[in-house]
């Protein structure tokens, strides 16, 4: 042993060298040193949730950042790092990801995008949404804007997944989460779209509640285009449901005497209360326009087009907006079609002829109430006896042969004083007009079959 | 610092061998050594560094080339006694055939 301490006085020489190697050794290991060292760190953090980590090493020494979801995953991702075989110290600069207060959550639609805004509570759920976003939008751009926060209600990722499924259904709008209260605004991308979020959203998981719900529908429209070219009448749009559908389109045939109806109508829910009740009555003042269009959008029912005379359209634009339902609102821009040239009385009569081949004008069952139905029908006639006037025209009251003749015959003079009435009332001269009843005794079909009553029953133009 | 080992072993080895030769040529060699009180100082001034790099006071890259230089240093020293020790024995073994 005094041997060794007597040579270890000799052994200095060999530092120099020594130093040399270890400046070489130091030169050249220190960046693999460093690069393995982060690589190790980097692995062992490979299963721990982090946001923003950052890894850095100097000689042996790591600084670590990180924001960490919680105290416990902060703790352990520190101590993993510290465990990596070579680490000599961790300068431990991680931190808790901030905790939002309220938690808030959002998705907005525009036109070209959605975009994911407010909160989310971890890397994986923020994939999570931003995934089923592009999944569920087809196509849609997705913009995350989503910052990682503590903090999020119990099944976040439940009720924003659904609230995901709803944005879809929007044409724009917003939908937040705050905490747990939800707040949605926009439009609906299809009719119905606003009732289906409505129901989408009876499913949200206890505790959560709809604090606003301000979706509002795409306009509900109905349009009828009587186009006297084609002589058709065109419905298209919406209409509640298959029974109300029927109801309109056998209305229409009622009131539209010479028009094909083309129906292209649809059903969806969505329709705005008193629907029907607003759409016949509407319908009956296109078929009196000889060209015209009928507009009903929500509750606003727009009526424009040409009346075939004076009164016809004064009556239209003032009468029509009575029969509505409560909060409608009807605007028509009525104007009056050019007078017809006048015609010889030979010329009316085929005219009159003509008209009532196609239709009749009918009454209440049993008397001589004028049915509203026939409205255009005697603007029509109206139109016509207009362009002869110098001719006087018998107004012919006919009945079927059932029942006393006596009571037939007052029935149908009646009814032919209310078609001259009518006549009165919209400007012609009374003086023009004989009524007169024929009761049943000039049939033009046979009384034994319910067709042939009903050819029976019916009023007549004649010019004399 | 074994662990990464494998980035420098050749060093460590040479300090080793480097030691080894040193101790082999301390035995019969004839220079002046280093004087008790020197051999103080340096001892000191070793404990000294092996106190910082056990303590972790010296920072990032600085702290890993002190641990590297002591551990260089240490096999040295062993290569230095390994040598030596041998040498002694040849040379004794060796002095009574003279």
């Amino acid at each position: 042993m005094h041997g060794l301490f007597k040579w270890s006085s000799k052994w200095w020489p060999g530092v120099i060298p020594l130093v040399i190697f270890w400046g070489i050794a130091a030169w050249t290991s220190t960046a693999t040193v460093e690069g393995d060292l982060a690589a190790r760190s980097n692995a062992a953090l490979k299963d721990t949730v982090l946001d923003k980590r950052r890894i850095s090493v100097d000689g042996r020494d790591v600084t670590f950042a990180a924001n960490a979801f919680s105290e416990d995953g902060r703790l352990s991702a520190v101590a993993s790092v510290d465990a990596v075989p070579g680490v000599r110290l961790v300068n431990d600069e991680t931190r808790l990801v901030p905790e939002a207060k309220p938690f808030v959550w959002s998705a907005e639609r525009d036109v070209v995008r959605v975009t994911l805004g407010g909160n989310a509570p971890l890397p994986s759920s923020k994939s999570k949404l931003v995934e089923a976003a592009k999944a569920g939008l087809g196509g849609v751009e997705v913009a995350d804007q989503m910052a990682l926060a503590r903090g999020a209600p119990q099944r976040f990722d439940t009720v924003a997944l659904l609230l995901l499924d709803q944005i879809g259904k929007l044409k724009d709008g917003k939908i937040t989460l705050t905490d747990t209260k939800i707040a949605l605004a926009g439009m609906a991308r299809e009719l119905g779209g606003r009732e289906a979020i409505a129901a989408a959203l009876k499913n949200l998981p206890e505790g959560y509640s709809v604090a606003a719900n301000d979706i509002k529908a795409p306009p509900y429209v109905f349009q009828a285009y009587k186009d006297p070219v084609a002589v058709t009448l065109t419905l298209t749009g919406y209409v509640p449901d298959n029974n109300v559908h029927a109801a309109l389109v056998a209305a229409a045939g009622r009131k539209f005497f010479s028009e094909k109806v083309v129906d292209n109508l649809k059903a969806s829910v969505g329709a705005p209360s008193g629907f029907a009740a607003a759409v016949v009555p509407a319908l009956g003042a296109l078929s009196r326009l000889s060209t015209g269009t009928l507009v009903v959008s929500d509750r606003e029912v727009k009526l424009s087009g040409d009346a075939l005379y004076d009164a016809a359209a004064g009556q239209i634009r003032d009468g029509l907006g009575k029969d509505f339902p409560q909060g409608w609102q009807y605007k028509a821009e009525v104007t009056v079609k050019p007078a017809a040239a006048p015609v010889d009385p030979t010329v009316c009569q085929q005219l009159f002829s003509e008209i009532l081949s196609k239709g009749k004008i009918r009454f209440e069952s049993g008397k001589a109430d004028i049915v509203p139905d026939s409205a255009g029908l005697l603007d029509r006639l109206i139109e016509t006896a207009m362009r002869c006037p110098n001719a006087t025209i018998e107004v012919a009251g006919h009945t079927d042969g059932d029942g006393e003749e006596a009571t037939n015959r007052t029935l149908s003079e009646r009814r032919a004083q209310a078609v001259v009435d009518y006549l009165v009332r919209a400007g012609l001269p009374a003086s023009r007009f004989a009524p007169i009843g024929y009761g049943s005794t000039q049939p033009v079909a046979g009384n034994d079959s319910e067709d042939g009553k009903a050819q029976n029953r019916r009023i007549e133009f004649v010019v004399k | 610092m074994m662990a990464l080992a494998t980035f420098f072993w050749g060093w460590l080895l040479a300090a080793l061998l480097l030691g080894f030769g040193m101790g082999w040529i301390a035995v019969v060699h004839r220079a002046q050594g280093v004087s008790r009180m020197w051999m103080r100082w340096l001892a000191l001034l070793a404990i000294a560094l092996l106190a910082a790099s056990f303590s972790r006071i010296v920072p990032g890259r600085f702290g890993y080339w002190l641990d590297l230089f002591l551990v260089m240093f240490a096999l040295y020293l062993v290569g230095c006694a390994i040598g030596s020790w041998l040498r002694d024995r040849v040379v004794s073994r060796s002095r009574p055939a003279n």
